[in-house]
């Protein structure tokens, strides 16, 4: 219990209060609040479930794109909010800080190493979050049909 | 209509892009948006255009005459209450279109939205970098000298004009090099073990997260003009980035 608290819940808590923060500062109010903080932190969990990589990276941006396009449909707002907030603790910083500190200590390779990750954790976020909202609105257009279809 | 409302009415559509745009809405948003506002008012050869910095409405009045106004959107933050209520806004004349005058005053009354006052906002800058410490393998004591070095950020940020001027560029690498700067000073008072740790946590207020996404969403959405302009702003972002931090590092 301790190594889960540890390992997963812990951190999935303080991603939540990182994200907390940022809506003070992109004045986001009320329930939105909320769900930003979930969002945030279900892509944390999402992201170390799955190795704390790259394709942990991408995974963690699918689950959030679909969840921040469904709570979105649930409260009727523009999805841009949930989904940008959700996905800030996954952004690369540490990746910018490693690079640049690699660069001023010459050592090529390492910098190579730390700039191409952060690349990539880069476009994991954009292309995983993108993929998959871009999917549930098909599927969600497509569901809405089907339902309006008189039988 | 008569001549004077198509004028009324590029305006408004103007104002409303405007509004969106300054309130961090993506360019397919703001452009949908606009459109549909004129095709609701029975005006569906309306050309509207975006891109991050200005918005361009042009309608052609049945007489011929043609009506086209354009706005340059200053440097904005990210503003999601004005974004969602923008968007109700736009959403409800859809559905059923006002006169224009009424629509004008809920336009402007969009403004006298709900807004944090600057010390709950500081308070933001203060719990995200505190919060993200233990995310990067810090403790309590470096949760801690982030949560100082945020609030040094933040106070540069909202009340550092004068110092950082009003270039962005300039502005994140005066931001980066006192976040460096703050977490050094902090771990050699003894607040805070790793300066690592407490320099990267403070860095993630200032990365362009928000930025990045926008951009490769704009990419995808088609809208390649706007993407990559947002693209070479998170680049340049992130060298002033790195930049900054390089001061501290440089002096360690």
């Amino acid at each position: 219990m301790t190594v889960v608290w540890n390992a997963y819940l812990f951190p999935c808590l303080c991603a939540f209060g990182a994200c907390i923060g940022f809506t003070l500062i992109f004045n986001i109010h009320g329930v939105g609040r909320i769900i930003c903080g979930v969002g945030g932190a279900l892509g944390w969990g999402v992201y170390l479930l799955c190795g704390s990589n790259v394709p942990g990276a991408f995974a963690a941006a699918v689950c959030i794109g679909v969840y921040s396009e469904l709570m979105a449909r649930v409260r009727g707002c523009p999805v841009t909010g949930y989904l940008l907030v959700a996905l800030l603790p996954l952004v690369p910083g540490g990746g910018v800080y490693y690079a640049m500190r690699d660069c001023l200590a010459g050592d090529t390779q390492q910098f190579l190493h730390s700039l191409l990750n952060t690349f990539g954790m880069a476009c994991a976020l954009a292309v995983g979050s993108m993929l998959s909202s871009s999917l549930f609105r098909a599927a969600y257009a497509y569901l809405h049909r089907i339902a309006r279809r008189p039988s | 209509m008569t001549a004077t409302e198509y004028d009324r009415l590029s305006e408004l559509a103007v104002d409303l892009g405007c509004t969106l745009m300054s309130g961090g809405a993506e360019i397919y948003r703001v452009e949908e948006s606009m459109r549909r506002l004129l095709n609701a008012y029975r005006l569906d050869t309306a050309e509207v255009f975006a891109i991050p910095s200005c918005v361009i409405v042009s309608v052609t009045a049945p007489d011929g005459h043609v009506v086209t106004r354009m706005r340059r959107i200053p440097a904005h933050g990210t503003d999601m209450e004005l974004l969602e209520r923008c968007n109700a806004l736009c959403r409800a004349l859809c559905r059923q279109p006002m006169p224009l005058h009424e629509v004008r005053i809920l336009l402007d009354r969009l403004r006298e939205r709900p807004q944090y006052s600057p010390r709950r906002i500081l308070v933001g800058y203060v719990i995200a970098p505190a919060f993200f410490a233990p995310l990067f393998g810090g403790g309590p004591c470096d949760a801690l000298g982030a949560a100082v070095g945020g609030l040094v950020v933040g106070l540069l940020t909202l009340y550092g004009q004068r110092i950082t001027g009003s270039n962005s560029f300039f502005r994140t690498v005066v931001c980066s090099a006192a976040a460096s700067l703050s977490a050094l000073a902090l771990v050699r008072l003894g607040i805070g073990r790793h300066a690592d740790i407490v320099t990267i946590s403070i860095l993630m207020m200032l990365v362009p997260g928000m930025a990045l996404t926008n951009a490769m969403r704009e990419i995808m959405a088609g809208d390649t003009v706007s993407g990559l302009s947002r693209i070479a702003d998170t680049i340049l972002t992130g060298g002033a980035i790195a930049l900054g931090a390089a001061v501290g590092q440089l002096l360690s």
